[in-house]
Formats: structure tokens, C-alpha cells, sequence
């Protein structure tokens, strides 16, 4: 059967879920996936945020000889420094105030299965030194305790960050970096593959009606809608569209996921269907709609002709830097480096 | 001059010799080389002597129009996996959507803007170096066997 059709009748493999698309260099990294999956390898997956990192981490233990045993994900970033230590390696009862049992760390949780460690780049230092000797030697030590344990576990590093740079500052240890690529896993965004836009989009509405159970009333998305969604740079990659998709279905009073569904950041500057009128006849208008619309509309033309620069489309629109700024915020404009604080989990 | 040395051939095929001018200054400008083909015939032939990185299709051509351009690259291995960014009038829907269908990887509206076009061809240049990274990935892990 075609992976379309295993898609669609919910029978694919974690990993033909984990990764979607037909562009070759997708279905070339579904292949490695496959392969990495089945050699207990360190691997290191690389993206940026809404790519899919977690899923594909998840995927990898599923389709591993430790699928039975617990996928342990651990959020670098989301736990305090002070905390993170005994969090992942564990602590001994009285090690440092507060610890009043002994407790197992996260490692020890994941024993015999895979821990998933997001946002490597965001390991503390000292800490980087502690996970290259369990990488080296496979021996968590708690913390206040003097004695290793031997873990069986496997890591699976994931980071949105460019770590190459953070070696040349020296804020990543560079032997860790080399323990951890030895697989590296590289997700491309999704403008780089706009071709899989159409595919993603089919998959997120054939989703939708599976848990709807609304078989036998498909839905689909206008061409024109399609041209904008193609358009769009989608900073929030594939969980942007994903969102989006789901956003449309609510909105969506037919079987047809119309452009007028698309909020206006997405919304292309010059859709025909969306004309901005410059007569005013006895129904009379809505002027701050109208002039919000116009402002929305060539915002977006500038920030698109300078490629989301700002700075440079300020300056295209003759409007002070702060004064843009406003407006953006207004319009609900995102552009990739707001997305990228909020979108990231 | 060899091709093989040279990072970003882009060929640039359209029957307009001005917009050929135009794409080609604005390429040189974001750092890659043109190359120009004034018909998809000619594009096809030089594809058979220059390794080239990217493909802009025009769409609206005499002879031989953009999809049959689009059609024998498909057929041709050798070529079937240069992107195409095919260049159409703006809400030009049904060619998107026809374009779509025969394996456009990008499309860009007429007037194309330079900056646009650099991103856009950058970004088909990234995806090619993942898909060959991945590949060489492969090869060294398929070397070694598995085991748990």
C-alpha cells in the first residue's frame, strides 16, 4: 500500500507520522529514521521550532528495540538550572536542603528505553561535562552520592540552536557535541519544501474528519487559498500549519476552506477576490475597516519585498521604525523571530 | 569555466530576452551565476553540459510552454531532481495548481523582487545540501551493522 493511502486510513508507521511529505530529501530522512532507529546510536536532531523534533525523537524510540520500554522527554530549557542536575541524574537523601528522600533522575526513569533531551543547547556548562561521562561510560551519579549506577539508556539531543556557532563561543563543549552527532538528523522548514504544503494540508483535514468521524464529507482547500498558504514563509513550520488547518476547519461553514478564512498575515497582499473599494455608494463603508485593510495589505507587500527586514519596509512605507512596529503589532503580523520565542514548547 | 567549481548555477529560461536580462542581474547581485536558455529546448540541451543548481521557468512560452519543459525534466533522471521555481502572473491559479501537480518545487509571481528571489533560491539550495548530507549519513551508518 502507498504511504498516501497509509496515511490516510491511520495504519502508517510512527515514522511515516512523524515525518510527512514526498520532497526526496523528507523521504530520504524518513529512510535514515528507519535505519537509525534500529541501531542504538546517539542521535542529534536539528530544526527549528514546530519542525517536528519531538516526534521524530518519539518515532525513533517506537520503531526501536526499546519500544517497550518508557521514552522519557526532558525539556532542557523548561527546568531550572539549579534544578535540572538532580532532575536528570537524581540526588542522594540530604545531598542539599530540600532533599529529604533519595530520589531517581530522569535517567534512571528511562532505564532500558530512550530519554529525549529538547533544547540541549540550553545544558548549563557543568552539566555538559556530567552527560559526557554518562554518554562515555553509560554510569549516572546522583547527586551527594559518591557511587555511579550503571544505566541502559539511550539519548536522543534535539536543538533548534546553531551548536557550531555556540562551539566557537565556547558556551557548548565541543567533545559532547562529537558524542552526540553521531547520527546528526537535520528537519528542513517548511518554506524550503513548499512542495509538501498540499500533502500536510490533506493529511491535517483527513485527520480532522477521523476524529470527527465525519466520513464521506471531505473537505478541501480552494486554489486560491492554496497560492497563499504557498506564499506564506511559515516561521512556526509544520505546527503553524497544522494550527492553521485546524483553525480553518472550525471557521469553515462549507466543505470548501476558503482564502477568507486565512487570517492577514497569511493572507496574500493582492488576493483578487479581496478588493479594496474606493467608492463610496449609499450603503455607505467602513472606513477604519477599509484603511486597516489597506495597511495590513501593503505592510504585508513590504515586509515581503524586503523579505521580512523590518527596518528596510519601514523604510519602504516612508514610517518611523517604532511607528512600524505599532502597526505590525496591530495587524497581528508575526514574523520568524517573535514566532520563534512563542511557538517553541 | 567548469561547473562543477561553481556554488548556485541557475539557469534562467524565458523567452523574454528583458526579463532574462533582469533575472540575470539580480542573480549575479545575490551571488549566483546565470545561465541563460531564451527557449525550454535550449534549457533542455545546456542541461546536458552544465550541472545546474536551480531551475526559473517561465511559464508562458511559444514551442514548448513551461509544463512541457516541466514534463521532460520529470522524464529525464538526470534532471528530474533540479528544483524548478516556476515564474507565473499572480493569480495565475489553475497554472499553480497544474504546476503543483507536475512537481513544481516554488513558484514566484511576476514582478519577481530580488531579495525575494535570492530566499527563495537559497532555500532550494539548503533543502538539496539536507538531502545530500542525509544521504552520506546513511551510507556511514548502513556500514555499520546493527546491534543492541
Amino acid at each position: 500500500m502507498a504511504i498516501e493511502a497509509r496515511l490516510a486510513d491511520g495504519s502508517a508507521s510512527a515514522i511515516e507520522n512523524a515525518l510527512i511529505g514526498e520532497h526526496p530529501t523528507i523521504r530520504k530522512l524518513r529512510e535514515l529514521i528507519e535505519r537509525v532507529a534500529q541501531r542504538d546510536v546517539t542521535v542529534l536532531i536539528t530544526g527549528e521550532s514546530g519542525t517536528g523534533k519531538e516526534i521524530v525523537a518519539q518515532s525513533i524510540h517506537e520503531a526501536s528495540p526499546r519500544r517497550e520500554r518508557p521514552f522519557v522527554p526532558v525539556n532542557c530549557a523548561a527546568i531550572p538550572n539549579d534544578l535540572l542536575e538532580s532532575e536528570m541524574f537524581g540526588h542522594h537523601r540530604g545531598a542539599f536542603s530540600g532533599a529529604a528522600t533519595t530520589r531517581a533522575g530522569l535517567f534512571m526513569s528511562a532505564e532500558g528505553g530512550t530519554i529525549f533531551l529538547d533544547e540541549i543547547s540550553e545544558l548549563p556548562l557543568p552539566l555538559q561535562a556530567k552527560l559526557l561521562r554518562v554518554l562515555e561510560d553509560g554510569i549516572v551519579r546522583p547527586v551527594g552520592s559518591d557511587r555511579g549506577t550503571k544505566v541502559d539508556v539511550r539519548v536522543v539531543a534535539a536543538t533548534n540552536a546553531d551548536l557550531g556557532a555556540m562551539l566557537a563561543r565556547n558556551t557548548f563543549r565541543e567533545d559532547l557535541f562529537y558524542r552526540l552527532q553521531v547520527v546528526p538528523i537535520t528537519i528542513p522548514p517548511l518554506r524550503e519544501r513548499r512542495s509538501d504544503i498540499p500533502i500536510l494540508v490533506e493529511h491535517f483535514l483527513a485527520r480532522t474528519r477521523r476524529q470527527r468521524g465525519t466520513d464521506g464529507l471531505p473537505l478541501r482547500v480552494s486554489d486560491e487559498a492554496m497560492v497563499q498558504l504557498w506564499s506564506y514563509d511559515w516561521p512556526g513550520n509544520v505546527r503553524e500549519l497544522e494550527n492553521l488547518v485546524e483553525r480553518m476547519v472550525i471557521l469553515c461553514e462549507g466543505r470548501i476552506l476558503e482564502a477568507s478564512l486565512l487570517p492577514p498575515n497569511i493572507a496574500c497582499a493582492t488576493s483578487p477576490a479581496d478588493e479594496i473599494t474606493t467608492t463610496l455608494d449609499e450603503e455607505g463603508l467602513n472606513l477604519n475597516a477599509l484603511v486597516r485593510k489597506l495597511e495590513g495589505r501593503l505592510i504585508n507587500q513590504a515586509l515581503k519585498q524586503t523579505d521580512g527586514n523590518k527596518q528596510a519596509a519601514a523604510r519602504l512605507l516612508g514610517l518611523k521604525r517604532t511607528t512600524f512596529a505599532a502597526k505590525l503589532r496591530r495587524c497581528g503580523v508575526i514574523t520568524p523571530s517573535d514566532s520563534d520565542k512563542s511557538t517553541e514548547t | 569555466m567548469d561547473d562543477a567549481e561553481k556554488i548556485g548555477l541557475i539557469m534562467v529560461v524565458d523567452d523574454d530576452p528583458d526579463t532574462v536580462k533582469i533575472l540575470s542581474h539580480y542573480l549575479k547581485r545575490e551571488g549566483f551565476t546565470p545561465l541563460e536558455a531564451a527557449s525550454g529546448p535550449e534549457g533542455l540541451r545546456l542541461l546536458a553540459s552544465h550541472r545546474v543548481d536551480v531551475i526559473l521557468l517561465d511559464l508562458m512560452m511559444p514551442e514548448m510552454d513551461g509544463f512541457a519543459v516541466m514534463r521532460a525534466l520529470k522524464k529525464d533522471p538526470a534532471t528530474a531532481d533540479i528544483p524548478v521555481i516556476m515564474v507565473t502572473a499572480r493569480d495565475d491559479l489553475s497554472a499553480r495548481a497544474e504546476g503543483m501537480s507536475l512537481g513544481v518545487a516554488d513558484f514566484l509571481a511576476k514582478p519577481v523582487f530580488r531579495k525575494q528571489l535570492g530566499n527563495r533560491i537559497r532555500a532550494q539550495l539548503e533543502i538539496v545540501a539536507t538531502g545530500h548530507a542525509t544521504a552520506a549519513t546513511l551510507n556511514r551508518i548502513e556500514a555499520v551493522p546493527a546491534k543492541r
